[in-house]
């Protein structure tokens, strides 16, 4: 609730050697929110999060906790709690030790050890496993062990560095529901390093997508999907397709875009834009309809050739390619495929109604 | 198309066969895997198996007249465990090669542990290299050229004179003899430790780190646990070569008082008590055995529990 937010980043860069694994990064993270941090490895969100943690010292710009600059201080010495991608569980100490280890740390005596260790093991559902031996744990319970020993000290921030890419995605879900639970419950600080979309979208109140080292968008889950600021992250998301163009007749309230694939209708004239202007248009997936004959007459609609359909879940992703040999995707359920029974090298209306597509800003 | 490729003879059905075969799991007796361990069987029966039975067998042997005869006498066992020396000199070799066990450990850890997390990789190859060089040179031969610097003339008393200290009297004492079995132990030990403290998992380490433990605490309860195996390995390496030394307690130490190794060329030498030495050297090797598992149990205790 406080005004002042938890960790700051102040035009942070982080250098190894000659590459910038981190470039001037800044970046609030509030009390008690849900921050994922996607993107590409290599982008640098490990290093964000471990510069948070303390395992590596920025080369410029400052961090803050709390308000404190904490550059230069050790990882011991402050309660940042990491789960690691390998969760790094100590092999020779069994569950109940492994929970007090950061206790026995500070110091806290055995029977107070001991309490704390137990009551995390059973908020965490794991109680019944206190002596037993890691190696005899399923990946779900050690996920379980590793999130106690991160919170046993009840910090005020836990750090998660790709923590589920190790289960199944059976078990991904159910620990992804487990964690929010746990955020909601604790109200303390979660930030998530992720490469995975589904992970992030689902758990966080805020995604920051960062590429090469920098930011690239920071927002609500649904706000990026919607309206991706730059052409990596609605590639990156890869549910958006993508139009290149030159801006005419920015007239009123509607505007024209020509592109290669043919001329495309916008709602609204984009801010910032002015005739002859390049321009580039995202029209998410699940907004594409796909039809047999020429839509209204008023959406959008190119002819595209379909050239395959890869099935996830509920949903279909459909790919056509456009006379031009632009790549689109549409994002249909089953039952919305069984109306246009589609067949690989047919050729189909690609459509939106004009207010779906949206105009990346101005680089 | 599949069909036809199913049928096709030739080298493309080679390889699957082939791994097949080797796929399938060597349970009992296989002459593949005996012929491949025969030189071990036969190494382990001619220069173990065969002298200890042999040397059982001369344990029960009788001297008439300073003659060896077949027999199966235990006096000689009796004599030896009878003897207030024995035991007296059984518990200094005992304690000696113990502490010389921990010395060496204690010793070796940090040069292993800068070895293992200080240096760069290219360094790393190099410091390996110069623990391999003491083994170039015989052992007896460096035992030797530690007289030089040890004795009350010697080397060191001489730099320690020039600057008014000394002379100390460090040859035929056991610090002598623990210079001695440093030198034969040190180097192996740092490389026995090296190689385990190398494949602790670093982020074992950070996450110690990350919750509240410092440098020390983390070397304390994070690297020697997980590298225990490897540890327990090295000081038992130094317990076994140093407990049946002969060399440094004789040339650095004096010989006096004696090890059980001292003591075994004694016995022989006085009368030819081949079998008294024989039951010295079987209590040796019982109480190595007994080390030994006792010390490979105790490193990978609690693995698989």
């Amino acid at each position: 609730m406080g005004d002042r937010p938890l960790v700051e980043f102040d035009h942070v860069t982080k250098r190894f050697g000659d590459m910038a694994a981190v470039e001037d990064l800044n970046l609030t993270i509030a009390k008690g929110e849900f921050l994922a941090i996607m993107g590409s490895s290599g982008c640098g969100k490990t290093t964000t999060l471990r510069m948070l943690a303390g395992l590596e010292a920025p080369s410029e710009g400052e961090i803050r906790l709390q308000g404190a600059r904490i550059n230069d201080l050790p990882s011991w010495r402050r309660d940042t709690p990491m789960v690691w991608q390998s969760l790094a569980l100590f092999p020779f100490l069994n569950v109940r030790e492994n929970v007090e280890f950061s206790l026995r740390m500070r110091g806290i005596g055995g029977a107070e050890r001991r309490r704390r260790a137990a009551d995390w093991l059973d908020r965490l559902q794991i109680g019944e496993l206190a002596e037993r031996n890691i190696a005899h744990l399923s990946g779900g319970q050690r996920q379980r062990v590793a999130l106690a020993r991160s919170l046993v000290t009840e910090p005020e921030i836990l750090l998660l560095d790709e923590p589920l890419s190790a289960l199944d995605a059976h078990l991904k879900v159910r620990m992804q529901s487990v964690l929010a639970d746990l955020q909601r419950q604790l109200g303390i600080t979660f930030v998530y390093v992720t490469h995975s979309q589904s992970e992030a979208f689902s758990m966080a109140d805020r995604v920051v997508i960062m590429s090469r080292g920098r930011i690239e968008q920071i927002g609500a889950p649904r706000e990026i999907y919607r309206t991706p600021r730059t052409r990596f992250v609605a590639e990156f998301l890869g549910s958006s397709n993508i139009f290149a163009g030159t801006l005419v007749d920015a007239i009123g309230d509607g505007a024209q875009v020509d592109t290669p694939s043919g001329r495309l209708r916008l709602a609204t004239s984009p801010e910032g834009f002015a005739t002859g202007d390049a321009v580039v248009i995202a029209v998410p997936g699940d907004r594409i309809e796909l039809t047999a004959t020429l839509p209204d007459a008023g959406d959008n609609a190119i002819e595209a050739t379909v050239m395959g359909e890869e099935f996830v879940g509920a949903t279909a992703t459909v790919y056509l390619e456009a006379a031009d040999g632009t790549e689109m995707r549409a994002q249909k359920s089953h039952a919305d495929l069984e109306k246009i029974d589609i067949r690989t090298g047919q050729k189909l209306f690609v459509g939106w109604r004009p207010e779906h597509a949206h105009v990346l800003p101005p680089a | 198309m599949s069909d036809q490729a199913n049928t096709v003879p030739g080298p493309s059905n080679m390889p699957v066969a082939v791994w097949g075969r080797t796929r399938r799991p060597a349970k009992g007796f296989s002459l593949y895997g005996a012929t491949f361990s025969l030189p071990l069987l036969v190494w382990q029966l001619l220069f173990f198996v065969a002298p200890l039975l042999f040397l059982i067998a001369l344990s029960f042997w009788s001297v008439r007249n300073f003659r060896l005869q077949p027999d199966l006498d235990v006096a000689s066992w009796l004599y030896v465990y009878r003897s207030g020396l024995f035991w007296e000199t059984y518990l200094r070799t005992l304690a000696m090669a113990g502490f010389a066990a921990m010395l060496a450990s204690a010793l070796a850890f940090p040069c292993a542990y800068a070895i293992a997390f200080k240096l760069a990789e290219a360094s790393r190859r190099w410091a390996i290299f110069l623990m391999v060089i003491p083994f170039f040179t015989s052992y007896l031969v460096r035992v030797y050229s530690w007289q030089v610097f040890l004795s009350d003339h010697g080397i060191i008393n001489a730099a320690l004179g020039s600057i008014g200290l000394g002379p100390y009297t460090m040859l035929n004492t056991l610090f002598g003899t623990m210079i001695g079995y440093l030198t034969l132990t040190f180097p192996l030990v740092v490389l026995l430790q090296l190689f385990s403290l190398m494949f602790v998992d670093r982020t074992l380490i950070e996450a110690a780190h990350n919750m509240g433990a410092g440098r020390l605490r983390a070397v304390f309860a994070v690297v020697i646990p997980s590298a225990r195996v490897g540890l327990v390995i090295a000081a038992l390496f130094c317990f076994i070569l140093t407990f049946g030394d002969f060399v440094s307690p004789l040339y650095l130490g004096g010989g006096n008082p004696p090890t059980l190794s001292i003591m075994i060329t004694d016995t022989t030498k006085s009368g030819q008590q081949w079998p008294r030495a024989a039951v010295i050297a079987l209590t040796m090797i019982a109480t190595l055995l007994a080390t030994a598992f006792a010390a490979v149990g105790y490193a990978y205790r609690g693995r698989g529990r």
